[in-house]
């Protein structure tokens, strides 16, 4: 640029250069766009891609599979020879079918058959209840946290709330509802969204005095563009990171619900009640208890990992 | 300060209160009461009438309701008239045959007497028709019953449970008019060689005493009453339930107290710091043993209690957690992105997202088979090996959570100012780590500790379960399948009171720790 301006005269302190074509028509800053940054920071990391391949196999098959296996935990219940078969005995007694390759369980059900269902049932559950506690825990927590009024209530009632045993609530429920697939949802979900919307609220004090925030008021923003332009934006990364632990956590959860007796019925196969009923003789019937523990662990690896990556990259300051 | 906190204990009894009461409407009213016979081989037996009237006995038990029965009424009427040998009083039998008559019971004066009384106190009745076959006869279980039923409110239950929450013992607390002395006074204890508080008068006789069992000092002057247990416990306090020794009797060579002096001893288990007065009568053996009315006791146990096996493990677990996971923190903070750092992070994963049981049964598994550690609790020939496996799987989580989060805070502070200040004074990496760091970066983890000791007392309800731990943990969840509502309240209770007790001393050390941090708002920011 130096060489072609050189000719000019030097006394000269101001000088009109004439308009470049090709220059202007650059654009000195790419074009951001927040969700486009994200997913290319989050499939800069090739395990992302492995994962998310992973997760779609699993939910693929727990979604299809039982269309084409149905899961019928009683149908050898009058046979107590196929009781407790390891995986060996098992295709030897019914013939080689893929049915048996993981053995047979206390009441002579197919395990293969059982983890595949139950899977179904764990990972709706997450969803389900995470989408519900998500959405009225976070809109909740955006009220409590930008309203100071709302504030002292809430409080109160949270501290009363959170100090009544969890277990117990979601017993009481299950006696009171009963304990189908639903009525476990309404139990879980029922105070589920408080603690997200308490963790929430310190969230979204943070942010609402900052200058921004006040400036906007001052101009007379209303409150629902405040909170929903000023504010939740500012706090997607720490939705997904919420999202990332909350995920899981239900079907943890679940597990140990059915552990300790008040999980789902009997008539929804679940992974929580076939560890449940495994755990007792793990020493003896091992092959009963480890493939629903290890479908459980690794789907709850894949989402956590999936959700603390993707909580990475939603946030701006990756993408430089 | 003193202002603040006196408002903050204010409002924890308010929501200790309320929480009472919420628990209360939970179990007593949520949930449908009929549900306790549904495994009770009794009702089954029982039928018409009969079985109505054991239903409300049962209630009565259970704590929903209290009831008087128009027999039980006349019983005490007559007896008090006639003497033991009421039942063949011609007016009693008149009066006990009333009721047999459907149409006309209420023209018998004691059967008004019996509602008038009752209907004042706020009593409904119910009238149980006598049921009889065409002939005459009356069926199986048929008997006709009156009864005057009262179920008790919410506010008068939680009324009820708070007045009697904490009972001190006082000299005038035993009414007995053979009691002739009555005095609160400290003695030399024979049974310690050292001074006890001992009273005469009140429910104990030793009210605060020192013996060679751990917590060694103990006392019996104050006591909690959590609420009694139905099911679980028959009839049994909660809070000695849960800290009673449990374990088989521990003999020793001890000496009855009216025979200290002599060369009498016997080999036995009796605790004599556990006597507590008896209101019945003394047997002749009793009165050549003691020299007072005091003759009742528990015994020596040489196992732990509920509570004492739960906090053993947990207090241990904790300061494993503590011992391990900070340092791990660190490491991994200094080290960040590096194998190490990494390695750590795989843990961290591991354990926050795999559920608690399939890593416990995991870790019980590999650990039985590679060391054969006694893995069910009963199970164990020595006593300490059985508490080396819930330890260490109680620990595991608490090491993993106190790694991630020291790590993440050390890392937001390595950008401080105070970092790059102490950088450049020319400290050594490892003293801006260990001392600068560290020590900032726990002032957030800080106000966890109370918590972390204090649930300790609750139990563990996996780990506990897991390796058959006879501990606190599983009273909550076995309560409620048994429809025990006595032990769900004073558990609820217990666990709350907990809870709101470790919010606060966290608040208190997190400012007594950092001295930046004020609690109340007072103007100024002053301490």
């Amino acid at each position: 640029m130096k060489d072609l301006y050189a000719d000019k005269s030097r006394d000269e302190l101001f000088y009109f250069i004439d308009r470049d074509e090709i220059a202007s028509e650059k654009i000195t800053a790419p074009r951001y766009s927040y969700w486009k940054s994200v997913f290319r920071v989050f499939f800069r990391k090739k395990i992302n891609i492995a994962l998310i391949a992973l997760f779609i196999l699993i939910f693929a098959v727990s979604f299809i599979g039982p269309i084409f296996w149905p899961y019928d935990p009683f149908e050898n219940v009058t046979n107590a020879a196929t009781y407790n078969l390891s995986p060996a005995r098992a295709l030897s007694y019914f013939g080689s079918d893929i049915k048996w390759v993981l053995g047979t369980g206390t009441l002579g059900n197919s395990i293969f058959y059982g983890v595949i269902s139950s899977a179904r049932t764990s990972l709706l559950l997450a969803v389900i209840c995470a989408a519900i506690n998500m959405t009225v825990g976070i809109l909740m927590g955006a009220i409590w946290g930008y309203s100071k009024r709302f504030d002292q209530g809430m409080l109160v009632v949270y501290n009363i709330i959170a100090n009544i045993p969890y277990i117990l609530l979601i017993s009481v429920l299950v006696y009171v509802i009963g304990s189908g697939f639903w009525p476990f949802v309404f139990a879980l979900t029922v105070t589920g969204w408080l603690g997200i919307a308490y963790f929430f609220r310190t969230q979204v004090m943070i942010i609402r005095d900052r200058e921004y925030s006040l400036a906007s008021r001052c101009l007379g923003t209303p409150v629902h563009r405040v909170i929903g332009k000023n504010i939740l934006p500012f706090l997607t990364s720490v939705i997904v990171t919420l999202l990332a632990t909350e995920l899981p956590s239900y079907i943890s959860m679940e597990v140990f619900l059915s552990f300790i007796g008040v999980g789902l019925s009997a008539s929804v196969p679940s992974l929580g009640r076939m560890i449940q009923e495994a755990q007792s003789a793990f020493l003896t019937f091992p092959w009963a208890f480890w493939p629903p523990a290890i479908v459980a662990s690794v789907i709850t690896i894949i989402l956590y990992l999936l959700g603390q990556n993707l909580a990475d990259a939603s946030d701006p300051r990756t993408h430089m | 300060m003193r202002k603040y906190m006196i408002r903050r204990i204010l409002f924890s009894i308010f929501s200790l209160l309320v929480v009472i009461m919420l628990v209360m409407l939970l179990v007593y009213s949520l949930i449908e009461r009929s549900v306790i016979f549904q495994t009770d081989d009794t009702w089954n037996k029982k039928s018409n009438n009969d079985r109505v009237y054991y239903e409300y006995t049962q209630y009565q038990k259970y704590g929903y309701l209290t009831f008087v029965d128009y027999t039980a009424f006349l019983k005490n009427k007559y007896q008090a008239l006639v003497g033991d040998n009421y039942t063949t009083d011609h007016d009693y039998i008149v009066d006990k045959n009333a009721i047999l008559d459907a149409e006309t019971y209420m023209d018998n004066p004691t059967v008004r007497e019996f509602m008038e009384k009752y209907s004042e106190e706020g009593y409904t009745f119910r009238f149980l028709e006598a049921m009889k076959y065409r002939s005459g006869k009356v069926k199986p279980g048929g008997n006709a019953y009156l009864l005057a039923i009262h179920e008790k409110s919410v506010v008068a239950r939680l009324f009820d449970y708070v007045k009697g929450f904490i009972t001190v013992e006082t000299k005038n607390m035993v009414q007995d008019p053979e009691l002739t002395e009555r005095y609160i006074r400290i003695e030399k204890d024979p049974y310690s060689g050292l001074f006890a508080v001992v009273g005469s008068g009140t429910q104990h006789k030793y009210l605060l005493y020192f013996d060679n069992r751990f917590p060694f000092i103990h006392q019996n002057w104050l006591h909690l009453n959590l609420g009694v247990s139905y099911t679980t416990y028959r009839g049994q306090e909660i809070s000695s339930v849960i800290t009673n020794p449990q374990g088989s009797l521990d003999v020793r060579r001890q000496q009855y107290p009216a025979l200290i002096g002599t060369d009498q001893y016997v080999d036995t288990a009796i605790d004599f710091h556990s006597l507590s007065y008896n209101s019945g009568t003394v047997s002749e053996v009793e009165k050549q043993q003691f020299p007072d009315k005091y003759t009742v006791y528990n015994y020596n146990r040489d196992g732990l209690s509920m509570i004492g096996n739960s906090f053993v493990i947990g207090l241990i677990a904790t300061a494993i957690a503590y011992a391990l996971g900070l340092p791990l923190g660190m490491i991994n903070a200094r080290n960040k992105d590096k194998l190490a750092d990494k390695l750590g992070s795989v843990y961290i994963i591991f354990i926050t997202s795999v559920p608690a049981l399939a890593y416990i049964f995991m870790f019980a598994a590999v650990m039985t088979r590679l060391f054969h550690l006694p893995y069910k609790f009963a199970n164990a020939e020595v006593r300490v090996l059985a508490y080396i496996l819930p330890t260490i799987s109680l620990a595991l989580p608490s090491i993993g959570g106190l790694m991630k989060w020291m790590r993440r805070y050390m890392i937001d502070q390595m950008n401080s100012d105070y970092v790059k200040f102490a950088r450049a004074e020319g400290l050594s990496e490892k003293e801006i780590y260990n001392i600068h760091i560290s020590k900032n970066a726990f002032i957030y983890l800080v106000h966890g500790v109370p918590a972390n000791i204090l649930s300790c007392l609750v139990g563990a309800i996996i780990t506990e379960r897991v390796y058959s731990v006879p501990g606190v943990g599983n009273l909550l969840t076995r309560a409620i399948n048994s429809h025990d509502n006595g032990v769900i309240v004073a558990v609820a209770v217990f666990y709350t009171s907990l809870s709101i007790i470790a919010l606060i001393l966290g608040d208190l050390l997190l400012a007594h720790y950092d001295p930046r941090i004020s609690l109340s708002a007072e103007k100024g920011g002053g301490r």
